[in-house]
């Protein structure tokens, strides 16, 4: 049923980056960008600082042309058309609300621009204020908001015009906490109730795995993996994606050979175990294979309990609500991350320097296909 | 929170409260006695005497010089302020760092040079035989007077102000937040729309600044009005040194100088008021 809306979705799709490279001189800052964006979509970028995702989110704007390839707006090709001339309205990460007009100037802008008069201006203004709940502000000037009343005007200014598509460049980042969390309600409700394309920009998987549809996640330019927040979560596409994420074991092994009809043996430092044949169909015996195996579906046992794994000692501990992430390091120096829950590791009775043996149901290890093609 | 200045920051202000009491206060506060001594035969004697600001006041003379100064002093700023702006602009928006650095150091060269050097160079360039009313003569028109009237006066006024008022005005301009230039691009607002939608009202109190200080120097100017005005009608700052000149009548010409510390304060407190005036409750 999903994978249909997103079929159906991918096949109108309001935005289409075709093979777009930005340099800046010899910096490449996006290399081959090359992926649609669907009607009514909820689409986040993510990745760390410079990984070329607000230059992408620029270039969709207008604010930078590509070097190379093409951007198609609702199918039309807008390479070297200015922002004024697209519909592309986004809200910056500064918000950049002007500060010498009010609240409702600052909402009533693009409709000025647009020679909306000055009768439909103010109803349209007001209704997008009230849509916002800051009517009460109208007549106030910027600098006297709290941080998410300005956010709301930055949102109405953007939206007035009723554009098919907003853009969103890490918009929440100067909030605190708990605003972030109330504001992303605000966004992604809005996001359904109107129906349009958000494309996202953000640094925070928190942020673009609970709004977005589909995350793009960059680094260096580059596309690493695009995909629903529970695909990319399962199965992360290679290494980078793995250890961005920062919740799975990475393994490098090599195919020793089947293991029984459904299954490879693989070796790898410190020990060895059972690959569900359907994560690699087409293994070879030789073969290296990379594989994860993520925190919460490691197992954790004493070593008298004679259970076979992987040797290692607790290095420490993190608690993360009703859980808690145990640090542990191999003999071989490989750092692994269990997460139980704090009733699991009371009976374990662990402290830094323990000896537990680290080890997991074959049906848990997912192979990295981006790794050893 | 109210702060409370320490022993060290009132020490470290002395410098300077030193020096406006020596040569800004006290010497005000001598021109306003001054105003109401009395002149006879050629000699200044200490007195009460209120006939000084009546003979000034009443005097069609003075406030012809009055509006005169006011209307010359308001249109050097205006066009100070719009002969620079393009020139800032481009400066603040479309100069590298390095660029920007040199223009700055450019145009403080002008300051090096005597400005009662600069305008008797202007008096070979605007004169009827000068050198631009030459080039005139060369294609059959002219020759314009250029000289010992209004035109001249603001010429010399705008060339003493014009680099001083870009520099401020380029310092305002960098501290435009580029984001809203973007973010109005975004909204559809075109290149030149934005400069007077959002940089203009974005650089408001720095641009008020500068044209203020046009104003405020170009009302004190008396090099200007004397060799590129011919000093008649006198302005205020030429009336004064008739005073002193004529008669030894130091006490009239200290009404006229208060007159313009006045006018000047008024038009300042009114310029920032205007310019830190902020939209909205």
């Amino acid at each position: 049923m999903k994978a249909n809306a997103q079929m159906e979705q991918q096949s109108e799709a309001i935005v289409k980056f075709d093979n777009v490279v930005k340099r800046f001189g010899n910096f490449t800052a996006v290399e081959k960008a090359d992926f649609e964006i669907g009607r009514g979509e909820f689409l986040a970028i993510m990745g760390s600082s410079g990984c070329g995702k607000t230059t992408t989110l620029r270039m969709l704007a207008g604010l930078e042309d590509p070097t190379e390839g093409a951007i198609y707006l609702d199918g039309e090709k807008v390479n070297g058309k200015a922002t004024w001339d697209r519909d592309t309205p986004m809200v910056w990460q500064s918000l950049a609300l002007f500060p010498f007009l009010t609240v409702q100037e600052n909402v009533e802008f693009a409709l000025k621009m647009r020679g909306v008069g000055k009768e439909e201006r103010r109803q349209r203004a007001e209704k997008w204020l009230e849509k916002m709940q800051i009517t009460e502000f109208a007549n106030r000037n910027i600098n006297q908001l709290s941080g998410g009343q300005k956010q709301r005007v930055a949102l109405a200014r953007a939206l007035v015009t009723e554009p098919k598509i907003l853009l969103l460049d890490e918009p929440l980042s100067a909030l605190d906490a708990h605003l972030k969390v109330r504001m992303q309600a605000v966004l992604s409700n809005l996001q359904k109730d109107l129906g349009i394309t958000f494309v996202y920009v953000t640094h925070s998987m928190s942020e673009a795995f609970s709004m977005a549809d589909r995350v793009v996640i960059m680094s260096r330019g580059q596309i690493e993996q695009i995909g629903t927040p529970e695909e990319i979560y399962r199965e992360p596409y290679n290494r980078f994606v793995a250890e961005f994420l920062g919740s799975a074991n990475i393994f490098d092994g090599v195919v020793q050979g089947p293991a029984g009809a459904d299954g490879w043996q693989v070796a790898y430092e410190g020990g060895e175990t059972i690959l569900p044949k359907s994560e690699r169909p087409d293994a070879r015996q030789g073969q290296k294979v990379t594989f994860i195996v993520s925190a919460e579906n490691m197992q954790l046992s004493l070593p008298d309990s004679g259970q076979p794994g992987i040797e290692a000692s607790v290095a420490g501990e993190e608690f993360i609500g009703g859980t808690a992430m145990v640090f542990l390091e191999t003999a071989g120096g490989q750092e692994l991350k269990v997460q139980k829950s704090h009733d699991e590791l009371s009976v374990l009775n662990l402290h830094p320097g323990s000896k537990v043996v680290v080890h997991w149901e074959s049906g848990s290890c997912h192979v990295l296909p981006g790794e050893n093609k | 929170m109210t702060k409370r200045p320490t022993l060290f920051s009132l020490i470290l202000s002395m410098p300077l409260l030193l020096w406006q009491l020596l040569f800004f206060l006290f010497p005000l506060l001598f021109l306003v006695a001054i105003s109401f001594w009395t002149v006879r035969n050629f000699q200044m004697t200490p007195d009460l005497n209120f006939g000084n600001w009546e003979r000034v006041l009443s005097r069609g003379v003075f406030w012809d010089a009055y509006f005169r100064t006011m209307v010359l002093a308001t249109t050097a700023a205006v066009v100070t302020s719009i002969i620079a702006f393009p020139a800032s602009y481009a400066i603040s928006f479309k100069m590298s760092e390095k660029a920007k650095r040199w223009m700055i150091f450019i145009l403080i060269i002008p300051f090096f040079t005597s400005y009662l050097v600069r305008v008797y160079s202007l008096q070979v360039f605007l004169s009827d035989a000068g050198i631009i009313n030459a080039a005139f003569a060369y294609i059959g028109l002219g020759p314009f007077p250029m000289l010992n009237n209004a035109f001249g006066i603001i010429v010399g006024m705008v060339t003493l102000t014009l680099p001083l008022v870009v520099l401020l005005q380029t310092f305002s301009l960098n501290f435009v937040n580029r984001d809203l230039i973007e973010a109005a691009h975004n909204l559809r607002c075109g290149r030149l729309r934005t400069v007077f939608a959002v940089i203009v009202p974005s650089a408001k109190v720095g641009l008020v600044i500068a044209a203020l200080f046009a104003f405020i120097l170009s009302f004190g100017d008396f090099v200007s009005p004397l060799y590129l005005g011919g000093g008649n009608p006198p302005t205020l700052s030429i009336m004064i040194t008739d005073f002193t000149k004529s008669g030894q009548q130091w006490p009239r010409a200290a009404v006229v100088a208060i007159m313009m510390i006045i006018t000047l304060l008024t038009a300042a407190f009114a310029a920032v008021t205007y310019a830190y005036k902020e939209r909205g409750k």
